[in-house]
C-alpha cells in the first residue's frame, strides 16, 4: 500500500515536472533575455498607448470618437495580454484574450446601434 | 537550442512589428482630425498589431494549443475590426458628426441626398469642385449617379 502510495506520488511528480517542462518549452535560446526585455518596453508602449486612449475618451468631441478609443483600448488589452503570454509562455492568458478582444467588438457594434438610432430618437 | 535561437528572433522581429503597429494606432486615435481618420488608425492597431504580437507568441511557446488559439484570435480580430469600424462610421453619418473642414467630398451624403430628391447640398470643396461646377447642370451623365440608381 505504501508502495503504491509512493509510486503514484512519483507519478504525480514526475507528469507535474514533464508538464512545467513542457510549458517551459525548449531550451532557453541565448536570445531569451533580449525577447524579455523587448516584451517589457512593449508593455510599456501599450500602456502610454491606453493613455492615449483614455485620453481621446475624455476629449472625444463627438460619441464616435470615444466608442472609437474604447475599441483601441480593447485592441491594447488584447495586445498586453498576448505579451504576458509570451513572458510567462504559457497557455491559459490567450483565452483571456480572445474574450477581450469579443467584448469589445459587442460593445461597439451595441454602441454603433445606439449611435446611430440617436437622432431618430430625439426628434422623429 | 539552434532551433529555439532562430525562433527566437522571428518572435523579436514579430513582436517589434506589433508594438510598433499599436503604438502607432495609439498615437493615430489622438493625432488625426476626424472620427472618420480615427477609425483608419483603430484598424491598423487592431489587424497588424495583434497579428504581430500572436505571431511572436506561436514562434516563442510554439506550441499547439497557443498556436490554434492565437490564429483564433487574429481570425476574429482580421474579421470583427472592419464590422465594427464600418458600422461605427456609417452611425456617426447618421448622427451627423461635423467631418473634418478640410475634407474633399463625401460621397455617402451626395448619395442620401440624391436619392432623397434634392440636389446634393454639400458641394465637394478643395481637389474636386472644379469638375463638380463643369457637370453642375442637371441630369449630366454622371457614374455616381448611375451607381446609385442602380443600388
Amino acid at each position: 500500500m505504501n508502495a503504491l502510495c509512493s509510486t503514484i506520488l512519483m507519478l504525480a511528480q514526475e507528469t507535474a515536472g514533464h508538464g512545467a517542462a513542457a510549458a517551459d518549452g525548449h531550451v532557453a535560446s541565448p536570445l531569451q533575455p533580449v525577447l524579455f526585455f523587448i516584451l517589457e518596453l512593449g508593455a510599456i508602449l501599450a500602456i502610454v498607448g491606453m493613455m492615449l486612449c483614455l485620453y481621446r475618451m475624455v476629449k472625444g468631441p463627438h460619441l464616435a470618437d470615444r466608442v472609437l478609443s474604447g475599441d483601441t483600448l480593447a485592441y491594447q488589452v488584447v495586445g498586453l495580454v498576448i505579451l504576458l503570454t509570451v513572458r510567462m509562455e504559457s497557455t491559459t492568458y490567450l483565452d483571456g484574450a480572445l474574450v477581450v478582444a469579443i467584448i469589445g467588438f459587442a460593445s461597439t457594434l451595441a454602441f454603433a446601434q445606439y449611435i446611430g438610432n440617436l437622432k431618430r430618437q430625439t426628434n422623429p | 537550442m539552434i532551433w529555439a535561437t532562430i525562433g527566437d528572433i522571428f518572435s523579436i522581429f514579430f513582436a517589434l512589428a506589433g508594438m510598433f503597429f499599436m503604438f502607432v494606432g495609439a498615437i493615430g486615435v489622438v493625432r488625426l482630425p476626424d472620427a472618420y481618420n480615427r477609425l483608419h488608425a483603430t484598424s491598423k492597431c487592431s489587424t497588424l498589431g495583434i497579428m504581430g504580437l500572436a505571431l511572436a507568441a506561436v514562434f516563442h511557446v510554439g506550441t499547439l494549443a497557443v498556436t490554434t488559439k492565437a490564429i483564433m484570435t487574429v481570425v476574429f480580430a482580421f474579421v470583427a475590426s472592419p464590422v465594427g469600424s464600418h458600422m461605427l462610421a456609417k452611425a456617426a453619418h447618421i448622427d451627423g458628426m461635423k467631418p473634418w473642414d478640410r475634407q474633399l467630398s463625401d460621397e455617402l451624403q451626395q448619395d442620401k441626398d440624391r436619392q432623397s430628391g434634392k440636389s446634393p447640398s454639400n458641394a465637394p470643396r478643395g481637389l474636386n469642385a472644379p469638375t463638380q461646377a463643369k457637370g453642375a447642370k442637371p441630369a449630366g451623365p454622371d457614374p455616381t449617379a448611375r451607381m446609385s440608381a442602380a443600388v
